[in-house]
């Protein structure tokens, strides 16, 4: 059967993804080790973040200032202040160097930070999930074969280099997927009613205190 | 202040706080030594820079029409007017040639100002200037008491009105701090910005720059000993310790340390009031003041 072989032909693209450091504040490294050689293209993962991450605009383009990161988010502007519940989701297309590892590895690292998300009842913490980051080639003069990789719609440009017309493409076939998940603490539901009584109770009292020596020791002839 | 190393470090976050100090101490400058019109551009240049200035707006009204720390409508072997009419005698007064001039020409500046960086960068100006800060919504930890308040009821039906209720208690010690002090300029703004950080929804430490400028204007009147001014520092920072502990557990290593840090903003909170209780306990102007009426 001809499917069976074409399938046969291509090798598998494993991606995988990980979040270093811990808190708020993480780094998302992408590894993808490519079943066929890229033959001169680069390569690039797309991933969709949601609402409960994001990646800081101004953060990215100091680092791409610097040559340490190359990426493009879309949209290109995100309220970094706004809660989980009020944030939309984005999508980063992280362009990956070689490394030095394997010969068709390739791998980058992006720093994201979790949002604010909605108090819970009787959970510590929300979770977020990440999918698995689509991996994508960007060719401008290479012939890449056709039954492995089909032209794909990227909402970005490729690379810089603007010589001849170079094309987005995506696996044919899709591995199977896994989610990251990321932990981020939330308030818990339970603290709101003691939670405001005291906080009302300790500001009017530090109130009252202040006034009362502005009325022992004030001017008020 | 500009090798101060607070300053330095807040600064190197994107805000010019050195150039917003500069600013207010010149319009305190200038109301001290009589050049009402200097001041009053200094002051629009302030508020257009940051809004906090703002709030000064009453005591310098204040300390304007009654002239240099002259004594009051009311004499003062008479037995003292209800308080009631003082306070209406007070603001009706308040407007006299010098007070018009400060407000015309303050508001021209800023009202040019704004005209100007309209001009310049459109909608985009007035919305980060001025429109961002009446919609914003930030319930991110920081130092103030009512943030876990505002976080847990963000979504309720009674975010409005807590929102509301964390507002007034610092709205009436500013009117009443601005009533009692307002003959010395410096002592009165002092403590407004104080009071204003400590009790405001959204407390970080870029605010603490904006009195500690003052605090230099100040400490002349205070006749504190030096352990005492030393326990309140300590106090101070003790008091900023126990709070960003918990929160570099909760931002940088993901435990769930809300209810501490709460804790921990409700206890700076009466540490700063108490600091503020003793500063005004400890005022001694008035004595300077009399003295020298009594030289004359």
């Amino acid at each position: 059967c001809v499917t069976s072989d074409v399938q046969a032909a291509c090798r598998d693209t494993t991606v995988t993804q990980e979040l270093l450091k811990e808190g708020f504040h993480r780094d998302l490294q992408v590894k993808v080790e490519l079943g066929e050689d890229a033959g001169g293209c680069a390569v690039a993962a797309r991933i969709h973040l949601p609402p409960g991450i994001y990646v800081d605009p101004y953060e990215l383009a100091t680092l791409q200032q610097q040559n340490l990161t190359k990426a493009l988010l879309i949209p290109d502007v995100t309220d970094v202040e706004a809660p989980e519940y009020l944030a939309t989701a984005l999508v980063l297309v992280l362009f990956l160097e070689a490394d030095p590892r394997c010969s068709r590895c390739f791998r980058a690292a992006v720093p994201v930070h979790a949002r604010y998300h909605r108090p819970a009842e009787g959970s510590q913490h929300a979770l977020v999930a990440l999918e698995s980051p689509q991996v994508l080639l960007c060719c401008c003069h290479s012939h890449l074969a056709a039954e492995c990789w089909e032209p794909a719609e990227v909402g970005a440009p490729c690379s810089a280099e603007n010589v001849g017309p170079c094309q987005w493409h995506s696996t044919t076939h899709r591995a199977a997927r896994e989610e990251l998940m990321l932990e981020v603490p939330v308030g818990l539901r339970e603290h709101s009613s003691l939670v405001c009584a005291l906080t009302l109770l300790t500001t009017l009292l530090c109130a009252s205190l202040i006034l009362a020596a502005t009325c022992r020791h004030g001017h008020f002839s | 202040w500009l090798l101060n190393p607070l300053p330095m470090a807040v600064s190197s976050r994107g805000n010019a706080e050195a150039l917003v100090a500069l600013l207010v101490l010149a319009t305190l400058y200038w109301v001290e030594a009589g050049g009402v019109g200097k001041a009053a551009v200094c002051y629009g240049l302030a508020v257009h820079m940051k809004i906090y200035p703002l709030t000064y707006a009453l005591p310098i009204a204040l300390h304007l029409r009654s002239g240099d720390g002259a004594v009051g409508a009311g004499g003062d072997g008479k037995a003292r007017p209800k308080f009631v009419v003082h306070i209406w005698r007070l603001f009706v007064k308040t407007l006299n040639w010098d007070v018009l001039l400060f407000g015309t020409v303050a508001g021209s500046v800023l009202a040019a100002l704004t005209f100007a960086f309209y001009h310049l960068y459109g909608w985009e100006f007035l919305e980060h200037a001025y429109l961002y800060h009446v919609t914003r919504r930030d319930i991110r930890h920081n130092f103030s008491p009512y943030f876990y308040m505002l976080y847990l009821t963000a979504e309720s039906k009674w975010s409005f009105a807590l929102g509301l209720a964390a507002f007034l208690p610092q709205l009436l010690l500013l009117l009443v701090v601005s009533i009692a002090f307002y003959r010395d300029l410096a002592f009165c703004c002092f403590l407004h910005t104080a009071i204003f950080v400590s009790f405001n929804k959204v407390c970080t430490s870029q605010y603490f720059v904006w009195y500690l400028c003052l605090l230099p204007l100040v400490m002349p009147s205070i006749k504190m000993s030096w352990r005492r001014g030393a326990l309140l520092l300590l106090l101070w920072f003790v008091g900023q310790g126990l709070w960003l502990a918990p929160a570099y557990f909760l931002e940088f290593k993901g435990y769930n340390t809300f209810l501490f840090i709460w804790l921990a903003g409700l206890l700076f909170l009466f540490i700063n009031s108490l600091i503020i209780v003793q500063i005004i306990s400890h005022y001694q102007k008035e004595a300077q003041v009399t003295k020298k009426l009594k030289q004359r």
